[in-house]
C-alpha cells in the first residue's frame, strides 16, 4: 500500500495530506504528478544545503528530515542586522527553488517552534521566547507524539498554558522530556547542536558581484579578507591561533583551507602568506562568489613594540615563530619539534616531541649514560662471537660486513617497565644488555643482547644505534 | 664628495680588499693554532655555509658528520636558535646532549624530499633569531649553493650541510663545483681512554680540510674534550694528555 510522504502546497490546498492512500490521492485529484520518496537523497540534499548555508555563519547544524540550525551569534553585522541576513537567506533559497520558512530566536529550540508554527513574526529579540512561543501549539516543543497527543489530550492546547504549570507535576506527569523541551525552547536550559563547525564570532565575509577563479585573484582576496578580520583581533587586542579560510563556490560547494600558528598572531599580511602556497589547490569550478575566514582559539594578546632600530633584541614573534609557522603549514604540524626528555629507561621512548615554541625545561639527559647520535627505529640483527656469560663482544658482523671489537663498555642492562604492563607479563628475560663496542678503524656502536644466557629462548643480539 | 671622505672611502675599499676574503661576521676558533691558521680569520668563518662529507657506511647513516657539525654548532646554540633539517628522524637527542650540545632546545624538521631540504635550510638560515641551521642532503649543486649563502648573508647565520644519502641507493649526480666555504671530509678514529680508565676514550675523528675559500687544506686528527673548545687536535698514535707528575711518596 503506498501512501504520500510528502505534499506541496498547491496538494495541500487541494486537500491532500501527508500519509494518505495514493490510490485516493489520485482518485482526488486527476493528473497527479507522483513521484517515489527517496530518503537517502533527501538526506544528501540537506547535508549539500546545510555546507552551502556555510557561507551564512560557519555553525551549521542539519535538522533532518528538512530543517537546519544556524548560530549566527556576532554574524549579523556582516549584513546590517539580523533581519536582512534572515532576508538575504530565504531570498537566495526561494530563487533556487527551495520553499523555505525562516525564523530568528534567542534559543534553538523557540526558532524551530516558530519557524514551523508561527504566524506573523518570525524575528524575536533575545529574552521575549516565552512570549512569542505562548500561544503556539504544543506540537512545537518537538515532544514524542504519544506525549504531545497526551497533553493535547488533557486540554492543555498552547505552550503558554503547559509552561503555567508547576514544573514537578509536569514531571511526575509525563515525564522529564517535557520539561527539558521547554526550558530549551525558554532558555532555561542549553542545548548541545552538532554543528559541522565551531560558531565563531570571529568570522569576515567577501561576497563579491561577479564571481572570481583566477590564482592572482584568489590571493588577493586572501589578503583582503585578512585584513579585515586582523583589524577586528586588533581592535579587541585579542589574536587567533588558527585561521580558516573558505571559498564558496557557485555550485555550492565549499573549498576550505586551514593553517595554523605557534604563537596566536593578528598580522594580516602573515597570515595571507601563509595561505599563498595551499592556494594551489583550490578548484574554483564555475567561479567563487563568497570568501569567509574563520578565527579559532581567540585568545588575549599584548600589544607588540616594534623594534625601532635594527640593532636591537630580535624577539621571538619576529624571527623564529613566523619560521616554524611556515614549516609546519608547508611540511605538516607533526614533522617540526623540539626534543625533550621523557622518564623512560626504553631508550626508544626517553624522547618526547613538544612543540618548538614551548618553552624548554631546564633538564637534560642523564650525562652518565652515554647514548648514541643515530637511534634505529628497529634494531638490525647482528652475528656476534662473545664470551659468556656477560662479557662483551670481541667479535661481529653487520650487514655482511666483520668487525673486530677493539675497546668495549658495558653492559648496561635495561629492564621492560614491569609497571606498563600486567604483571604477569613481567618477565626478566626480556632484559636488555647494551653494549658500547669500537672495532679496529674507530665506528663506535651501541648493541644489545636480548634474553639471558641459560634461559629456554635464546639469545639474540641486535645493533641499535650508531655513535659520532 | 670631498676630498677628505673619498679619500676615506678609498682607504675603505683598500683595507677590505687587504683582508683577503676574511668572514664579515667573525669566527669560530679551534683553539689551536695547528688548525686555526688554515682557515681565513682565524677560525671556522661565521656568516657562511659548509659541508662535511663522509665515507662507505657514512654515507648512509652520517654519524661522525653528525657529531662533528654538533661538535662545531654547539657555541652557537647559545647565540640564538638552531634549526636541524633532516629527511630520516634518526637523530637521537641524548645522543646530542652528550656531544655538549643542548639538544632540548634544537628546533627538528622532518623533511620529506631534497627540494624541501634545501628550501626549509634556505628558509631556516635567512631568518632572524636563528644562529645556525643544519641540513642533510645528498648534494648541493652550484645554484642552491650560491642561494644558501646569500641567505646566510642576510642575518650572519651559520649553515652546515652534512651529505647523506639516508635510504642507501646508487650514488646520484656529483656536484660539479660548491659554493661552501669549506668542505671537511670526517670519518671515525680509534678512540684513547684516559691513563686507567677501562673503556672507550672520548670520539676521535680523522679530519680533513678539503677546500677552503681563503684558506690551506689539511688534515688532522681531533678529539672532543670537554674543555674551553669543543676539538682539540690529538697527534697520531700514542697521544695522551700528559699528567703533572705527582711526589712520589715514601713507603712505610
Amino acid at each position: 500500500m503506498r501512501r504520500l510522504f510528502a505534499v506541496d502546497e498547491a496538494a495541500a490546498r487541494l486537500g491532500l495530506f501527508v500519509g494518505q492512500k495514493a490510490t485516493d490521492a489520485a482518485a482526488l485529484v486527476p493528473g497527479l504528478a507522483v513521484a517515489d520518496a527517496d530518503p537517502a537523497a533527501d538526506g544528501a540534499a540537506l547535508t549539500a544545503l546545510c555546507d552551502w548555508c556555510a557561507r551564512f555563519s560557519p555553525a551549521v547544524a542539519s535538522d533532518p528530515p528538512d530543517g537546519l540550525f544556524l548560530d549566527i551569534t556576532g554574524v549579523a553585522h556582516l549584513w546590517g542586522g539580523e533581519a536582512a541576513m534572515t532576508g538575504d537567506l530565504v531570498a537566495r533559497l526561494t530563487a533556487n527553488g527551495i520553499p523555505v520558512r525562516a525564523a530568528v530566536a534567542g534559543t534553538a529550540g523557540a526558532a524551530w517552534a516558530l519557524a514551523r508554527f508561527g504566524e506573523g513574526e518570525t524575528l524575536i529579540p533575545p529574552g521575549s521566547e516565552r512570549r512569542a512561543l505562548a500561544r503556539l501549539p504544543v506540537h512545537a516543543l518537538r515532544l514524542a507524539p504519544p506525549i504531545a497527543a497526551q497533553i493535547a489530550r488533557l486540554g492543555l492546547a498552547t505552550i503558554g498554558r503547559l509552561a503555567d504549570l508547576p514544573r514537578e507535576q509536569l514531571t511526575r506527569r509525563f515525564g522529564p522530556e517535557v520539561v527539558l523541551r521547554l526550558d530549551q525552547a525558554l532558555g532555561g536550559a542549553s542545548e548541545a547542536l552538532a554543528f559541522r563547525r565551531p560558531p565563531t564570532p570571529w568570522l569576515s565575509r567577501l561576497a563579491f558581484a561577479e564571481p572570481i577563479s583566477m590564482p592572482a585573484d584568489l590571493g588577493r582576496v586572501a589578503l583582503d579578507i585578512a585584513i579585515v578580520l586582523c583589524a577586528r583581533l586588533e581592535e579587541a587586542g585579542q589574536g587567533a591561533r588558527r585561521f580558516e579560510l573558505g571559498f564558496h563556490r557557485l555550485d555550492g560547494k565549499i573549498q576550505r583551507l586551514a593553517i595554523g600558528l605557534a604563537l596566536p598572531g593578528r598580522d594580516a599580511r602573515r597570515v595571507a602568506r601563509l595561505f599563498i602556497p595551499l592556494l594551489e589547490s583550490v578548484d574554483p569550478g564555475f567561479g567563487i562568489e563568497v570568501v569567509t575566514l574563520a578565527a579559532e582559539g581567540v585568545e588575549r594578546l599584548s600589544q607588540g613594540q616594534q623594534c625601532l632600530d635594527e640593532t636591537g633584541e630580535i624577539a621571538p614573534e619576529e624571527g623564529v615563530a613566523p619560521l616554524i609557522d611556515r614549516l609546519a603549514n608547508r611540511l605538516g604540524q607533526a614533522l617540526v619539534w623540539r626534543a625533550e626528555p621523557y622518564p623512560s629507561h626504553a631508550p626508544e621512548r626517553a624522547v618526547a616531541r613538544r612543540p618548538p615554541m614551548s618553552p624548554p625545561g631546564d633538564d637534560g639527559w642523564d650525562p652518565e649514560r652515554p647514548r648514541p647520535l643515530r637511534l634505529f627505529r628497529r634494531p638490525e640483527p647482528i652475528e656476534v662471537m662473545a664470551p659468556v656469560p656477560d662479557d662483551p663482544p670481541i667479535f661481529f658482523r653487520w650487514r655482511g660486513r666483520p668487525h673486530r671489537v677493539r675497546r668495549a663498555e658495558g653492559p648496561e642492562r635495561l629492564a621492560p617497565e614491569w609497571w606498563r604492563r600486567p604483571f604477569e607479563d613481567a618477565d626478566p628475560a626480556k632484559a636488555r644488555d647494551y653494549y658500547r663496542v669500537e672495532d679496529e678503524t674507530g665506528m663506535r656502536f651501541w648493541l644489545f643482547r636480548s634474553g639471558l644466557y641459560g634461559a629456554e629462548t635464546p639469545t639474540r643480539w641486535w645493533l641499535h644505534g650508531l655513535f659520532g | 664628495m670631498s676630498r677628505e671622505a673619498r679619500f676615506l672611502a678609498a682607504r675603505r675599499k683598500v683595507a677590505a680588499i687587504e683582508a683577503g676574503g676574511a668572514p664579515a661576521h667573525g669566527a669560530l676558533p679551534f683553539g689551536d693554532p695547528r688548525v686555526d691558521l688554515h682557515l681565513p680569520g682565524g677560525g671556522l668563518p661565521l656568516g657562511r655555509w659548509h659541508e662535511a662529507v663522509g665515507e662507505g657506511l657514512e654515507i648512509e647513516t652520517a654519524a661522525v658528520a653528525g657529531a662533528f657539525v654538533a661538535a662545531l654548532a654547539a657555541p652557537l646554540a647559545r647565540r640564538g636558535a638552531v634549526v636541524w633539517v633532516m629527511r630520516r628522524d634518526d637523530l637521537y637527542a641524548p645522543g646530542l646532549f652528550g656531544l655538549g650540545f643542548p639538544a632540548q632546545r634544537l628546533i627538528q624538521v622532518l623533511a620529506r624530499s631534497e627540494v624541501e631540504v634545501l628550501t626549509a635550510l634556505e628558509d631556516a638560515l635567512g631568518t632572524a633569531g636563528v644562529a645556525a641551521a643544519i641540513g642533510e642532503a645528498e648534494a648541493v649543486d652550484l645554484t642552491q649553493g650560491r642561494r644558501l649563502q646569500l641567505a646566510c648573508e642576510r642575518h650572519g647565520a651559520t649553515g652546515f650541510v652534512i651529505r647523506r644519502r639516508p635510504f642507501g641507493g646508487g650514488s646520484g649526480r656529483e656536484a660539479a663545483g660548491s659554493a661552501a666555504a669549506t668542505r671537511w671530509k670526517v670519518a671515525s678514529a680509534p678512540s684513547q681512554p684516559g691513563p686507567g680508565e677501562p673503556g672507550l676514550g672520548p670520539p676521535r675523528w680523522n679530519i680533513a680540510l678539503e677546500r677552503c675559500r681563503g684558506g690551506r687544506p689539511g688534515a688532522w686528527i681531533v678529539e672532543k674534550s670537554d674543555g674551553a673548545y669543543p676539538l682539540r687536535v690529538v697527534e697520531g698514535l700514542g697521544d695522551r694528555q700528559l699528567e703533572t707528575p705527582k711526589s712520589l711518596r715514601l713507603a712505610g
